[in-house]
């Protein structure tokens, strides 16, 4: 499986007359665009806006940020799966993206309403918190979109999200014929066989427990979120986007995951460093313990029927899902497979350990900070001049999710706001360091 | 303690610790009838009563439909 992706880099976005490329700078013919997100009769109403590096802006609520990709050539749709779209297996020919640029997914839809996953993050474009994310370094053309609220839960979530991929291939369809600045091939090769054998596993979270739905929205494999057993991806089928969408936490977006540093580091060091063999996707929330061992046991079987020495470990949730996580980590350990984790880490107080279940043999973990942005000490974001999205915000001060003394409340979103609660950097983006 | 992810109640120090259905629903079965969700959890919630008269070493498991346990 051989894909060439083509870079486009952006480095302006203006509204004009049609929607076009043209040596980093990306016109958006607003009104068709718009037009095209309306065909859909779910929609009730959509604007388009753009956010700029460094402006006083804060958008919000975010449900996804997504970079824009087109297939070009070979079978297939970027993104494949999602919102009805086609599920040929990807990552074979050419596909053509957008760097440096977010679609901003902005809609009060929430995922589900049961288990706490509310949408709850907000993007600053300048300031401490903007520079915690790798969003506020994009140029975000941010969609507003409401859905018929008489529609059901699921199907808004179907029809804001479609939305925005309207969008991204609109967007897509301007660098569809053009030669790319920049290109890189992306294959599995050969290589020398002394070279240890390398697996990622990548888990994601699957919302099927808490919601109830195996259709519930959330981070899906070719549009899938449901519990399934571990999945075997090629990396260019993930290139491709098969593994996308959001989950509630400010890392685990489409574009997030699409740029995973780990993961194109696992994929460029290929035949130089170690022989990469692909990824194993884990979904978690198992509810039993007997089917969280299961996975683990099957994750691990399926990395040592791969021929892994190595693993490399990443998950993008919180709470019991660690469970089916750690005993991936030592079945492989158990199977003679070197494992690393890389992972956020709980706040130690009440003399709880970081990490729900510390096996021993999960001995190599790097950390990418704690996952409250309480045990941070991150301060409230300053006030900005233009909001993209809703006026108000509610704010939860609650004893789990509190930030702050006081009630809830509903403040005014332009601020000061108190940060999200969570920070779980899944992938390593942050550049967030600390004194010992 | 009752939990349907038992190794992580043995791990952390509970004594006596009951198996239970689901995380979402520890205690019953949504998918049952009401009266053999009724039953179901009854059976649990007796087990884990049952437990608290019987002295354990340390850490122990104790599972609601082990025939031996019907009670």
């Amino acid at each position: 499986m051989r894909l060439e992706m083509g870079t486009f880099p952006v480095h302006d976005v203006v509204f004009g007359a049609a929607t076009r490329y043209d040596a980093g700078r990306l016109t958006v013919d607003r009104d068709a665009v718009l037009a095209a997100v309306r065909q859909d009769p779910r929609i009730a109403t959509a604007e388009l806006e753009i956010a700029r590096p460094g402006e006083s802006v804060r958008i919000w609520p975010v449900r996804d940020v997504i970079e824009p990709r087109i297939k070009v050539d070979g079978p297939g749709v970027c993104y494949p799966g999602m919102c009805g779209r086609d599920i040929a297996t990807v990552g074979e020919g050419r596909t053509h993206r957008l760097a440096g640029l977010g679609v901003v997914e902005v809609s009060s839809v929430n995922w589900h309403d049961a288990g706490g996953d509310f949408v709850e993050t907000y993007l600053d474009m300048s300031g401490h918190y903007g520079e915690m994310y790798p969003y506020s370094k994009l140029l975000n053309l941010c969609l507003v979109v409401e859905p018929d609220a008489s529609l059901n839960e699921e199907v808004r979530n179907y029809a804001v999200h479609k939305a925005a991929l309207t969008v991204v291939d609109q967007l897509g369809e301007a660098v569809r014929s053009l030669t790319p600045p920049a290109r890189e091939v992306f294959e599995l090769t050969p290589v020398d066989p002394a070279l240890p054998k390398v697996v990622y596993i990548w888990c994601v979270h699957s919302p099927q427990a808490m919601s109830g739905s195996p259709t519930a929205f959330c981070t899906t494999t070719y549009g899938l979120t449901q519990l399934t057993p571990p999945w075997y991806l090629h990396p260019n089928e993930i290139l491709d986007g098969a593994l996308t969408g959001p989950y509630r936490t400010a890392f685990a977006m489409s574009w997030t995951v699409a740029n995973n540093p780990l993961f194109l580091d696992l994929y460029r060091r290929h035949g130089r460093d170690w022989n990469f063999l692909g990824v194993i996707s884990l979904r978690t929330e198992w509810t039993t313990q007997t089917e969280k061992q299961l996975m683990a046991n099957q994750t691990a079987k399926l990395a040592k029927q791969l021929g892994a020495q190595g693993a490399v470990v990443t998950w993008d949730a919180g709470g019991n899902e660690f469970i089916e996580v750690v005993r991936s980590i030592q079945a492989c350990e158990r199977l003679g497979i070197k494992t690393v984790f890389l992972t956020s880490e709980d706040d130690a107080t009440d003399g709880a350990p970081t990490m729900l279940e510390p096996l021993p043999e999960a001995d190599a973990i790097v950390s990418t900070s704690f996952f409250k942005n309480v045990t941070l000490a991150v301060p409230e974001a300053p006030p900005v001049s233009r909001v993209i999205g809703l006026p108000t915000k509610k704010v939860l001060r609650g004893s789990t999710i509190g930030l702050h003394a006081g009630a809830d409340g509903t403040l005014p979103t332009a601020g000061p706001l108190p940060p999200p609660w969570r920070y779980d950097d899944h992938y390593g983006f942050g550049s967030l360091s600390c004194i010992e | 303690m009752i939990s349907a992810i038992y190794n992580f109640a043995l791990t952390t120090g509970a004594n006596r610790v009951i198996r239970g259905a689901r995380i979402e629903h520890v205690c019953g079965d949504p998918t049952l009838s009401p009266e053999k969700d009724y039953a179901f959890g009854m059976r649990i919630v007796r087990k884990a009563l049952q437990t608290l008269t019987i002295a354990v070493p340390g850490p122990t498991l104790f599972d609601p439909m082990e025939a031996a346990d019907a009670s």
